[in-house]
């Protein structure tokens, strides 16, 4: 303790505290930044001196305060200080520091998932997205992706750029021959655009397929119970056995707050003597949840930046696998092959 | 890294206070996360791959963990939670069930003694998870040493010994359900504040290394929040050590203070241009 207290004293000496909150010089790296790449970098040095200088302006009055009510003390609060400020100072220099290495690393991830998307591009034909699959040792029975709705000023935005997204991913999973995706959305976006969707999915496959050709499909809204076939109105109309692929669709409704459902249910059964606390095992609950929002799946792909589950249902990503990467911002077909080879590579081996 | 420099006079004395200034450094951001998760990955694969004996494996990582947590107390992380054991741990060899509870009750009792970390930064430990299923000699054991932390105040270390995180669910839904409440009463909140981390500080950031990418039953509960932060590392767990650690602290830190900060400025000015904002949000 002593020994950075003697070192941020003798080093503040050299600093000078005072004009710090006023006519603060940022440290050569913040000029560099400024001067040398590209304004948006200024803008985050102009964030990380603002927030500084916050506090300095704070402390400054306070500090005029208390040297006017009390003389004697002034020496131990200012050390204080003074050990507060150079922390400060510190920080922001590893802040520059790492956004200056975080510049670099966002411009190396974006350039290599532009290479990733020339490498891989399947222009909506199975075929090339067939022969990329076969080359892998197994593939997931059960693929699960977590969708973003961008704002709907940009290109791809909005509710009818989810929809996209979404119905493309549908043909390559199709395309790749897994029978189950599970599409999650935040708020419900494509659960409440069902029919919408439905006639979306069907002109993206015709795309792919052909219009006369279209593989069958169902999508099924677990929390509702419902099951879509094709875009037909009626729901028995074909055999639950024939579709190529089976799509569902979940949101946050269908995470914690089902648990908390399955909860009360369980409550009342139990208050009723028609259950019993020690007849609650895991097999039942899981069983239970399996029904109620679908057996877990095998693969979960993300197509944000950074990793967020986004309350994705808990019970169901006990041993799933993620993919994503890191600094992608969009539905591409990369992240979808790369997240199947890296399932097909993968092994599990529970406890051991 | 430490074996080359340790030779030298004075070395661990400036390790020691740049792992204080860096830690100040990083707490006066007011970014650090409150709540930690580990999963300890790699101990077994580092043996082998060091041709050390398994068991050596297992004490690496633990003296690993131990300079990583007191990196994290001293920035001013209030909670960590590591995964000591699962419950499908069981399955492993019995020699090495036996080495690994024996290791754990040991280390527990270390991490309690005098001068340690416990009373250096005044961590309640807590061993979390279905203790039922421990021998009765170690539960006995682990339940009288950890009651000695209990008064402590300043921080908690969670050991999930043994743990999965499914049981921890099932044990909360029985939990509220045994608690008599009319199911009007239950939401999301009292099955939360049953969960065995119901007193901590919410999750704010998970931490697996060896570079697999699955929560592997781990604070599944937790981690599905929005918001929180799941960072992987490729090094297997003794190799991670608190540079990494740091890393990880520092990377916390800058994204939070950027995008809390965005906020704000979009908040008093709202002068930066589209093109820029968007920039700056990719890049956090």
């Amino acid at each position: 303790m002593n020994v950075i207290g003697e070192s941020v004293q003798t080093r503040s000496g050299r600093d000078e505290i005072g004009p710090v909150a006023s006519g603060r010089v940022p440290p050569p790296e913040a000029s560099v930044l400024r001067n040398g790449l590209t304004r948006s970098k200024a803008h985050m040095v102009q964030a990380v001196t603002k927030s500084v200088m916050l506090d300095d302006d704070q402390e400054m009055i306070e500090r005029k305060l208390k040297r006017l009510s009390q003389e004697k003390s002034l020496f131990d609060r200012k050390t204080s200080k003074i050990q507060f400020l150079m922390c400060k100072v510190l920080l922001m220099i590893m802040y520059l520091i790492y956004g200056f290495y975080r510049y670099f690393q966002y411009e190396y991830n974006r350039m290599k998932l532009k290479l990733l998307n020339i490498m891989y591009n399947p222009s909506n034909t199975p075929q090339l997205i067939r022969q990329d699959v076969n080359k892998l040792k197994k593939i997931p029975k059960r693929l699960a992706a977590i969708l973003e709705m961008k704002s709907a000023s940009y290109v791809g935005g909005g509710v009818k750029g989810l929809m996209n997204d979404g119905s493309e991913l549908v043909c390559w999973t199709v395309s790749a021959g897994i029978k189950h995706l599970i599409l999650y959305d935040y708020d419900g976006v494509l659960k409440n655009n069902v029919q919408d969707f439905r006639k979306e999915i069907r002109a993206k496959l015709g795309k792919y397929y052909g219009p006369s050709n279209v593989p069958k499909y169902a999508i099924r809204i677990p929390h509702l119970n419902k099951i879509y076939f094709n875009d037909e109105d009626d729901a028995t109309s074909n055999g639950k056995n024939k579709v190529a692929i089976e799509v569902s669709l979940l949101s946050n409704r269908d995470g914690r707050e089902t648990i908390v459902d399955l909860t009360r249910t369980m409550a009342d059964l139990c208050a009723a003597n028609e259950l019993k606390l020690s007849n609650i095992t895991m097999k039942l609950v899981d069983k239970e949840l399996t029904h109620l929002v679908g057996p877990e799946p095998d693969l979960l792909l993300y197509f944000g930046p950074a990793l967020d589950l986004q309350g994705f249902p808990p019970w169901h990503i006990r041993l799933t696998e993620l993919h994503w990467e890191e600094d992608n911002d969009d539905v591409v077909y990369s992240v979808f092959i790369r997240g199947l080879q890296k399932y097909s590579a993968c092994k599990i081996n529970v406890g051991k | 890294m430490m074996d080359g420099g340790s030779t030298i006079p004075g070395y661990s004395v400036a390790l020691e206070w740049v792992k204080n200034l860096f830690s100040r450094t990083i707490k006066s951001s007011n970014c650090v996360p409150k709540h930690i998760g580990f999963v300890m990955d790699g101990n077994r694969r580092y043996a082998r791959k060091n041709e050390i004996e398994i068991k050596e494996g297992h004490e690496a990582g633990f003296s690993s963990l131990s300079q990583v947590l007191e990196l994290c107390y001293e920035a001013g992380v209030d909670t960590a939670t590591v995964f000591a054991f699962s419950i499908e741990n069981f399955r492993r060899t019995p020699s090495e069930v036996d080495h690994l509870m024996r290791l754990a009750r040991e280390k527990i009792r270390q991490i309690t003694q005098h001068g340690e970390i416990a009373e250096k930064y005044g961590v309640r430990i807590r061993v979390i998870g279905d203790v039922s299923r421990l021998h009765k000699s170690v539960y006995d054991d682990i339940v009288a040493t950890t009651e000695l932390t209990k008064s402590n105040t300043r921080a908690t270390l969670n050991i999930c010994f043994p743990y999965t995180s499914r049981e921890e669910m099932l044990h909360s839904i029985k939990d509220v359900i045994a608690g008599g409440k009319k199911s009007g009463e239950i939401n999301e909140a009292s099955i939360e504040r049953s969960l065995y981390t119901g007193d901590d500080p919410p999750l704010d950031l998970l931490i697996r290394t060896s570079g697999v990418t699955r929560l592997s039953d781990f604070l599944l509960w937790q981690v599905s929040e929005r918001g929180v932060v799941i960072e992987l590392f490729d090094c297997l767990w003794p190799e991670f050590g608190p540079m990494k650690m740091a890393w990880a602290l520092l990377k916390f830190a800058f994204r939070k203070t950027f995008s809390d900060k965005e906020n704000e400025l979009e908040d008093d000015d709202g002068v930066l241009e589209n093109q820029d904002d968007l920039y700056i949000k990719k890049t956090l």
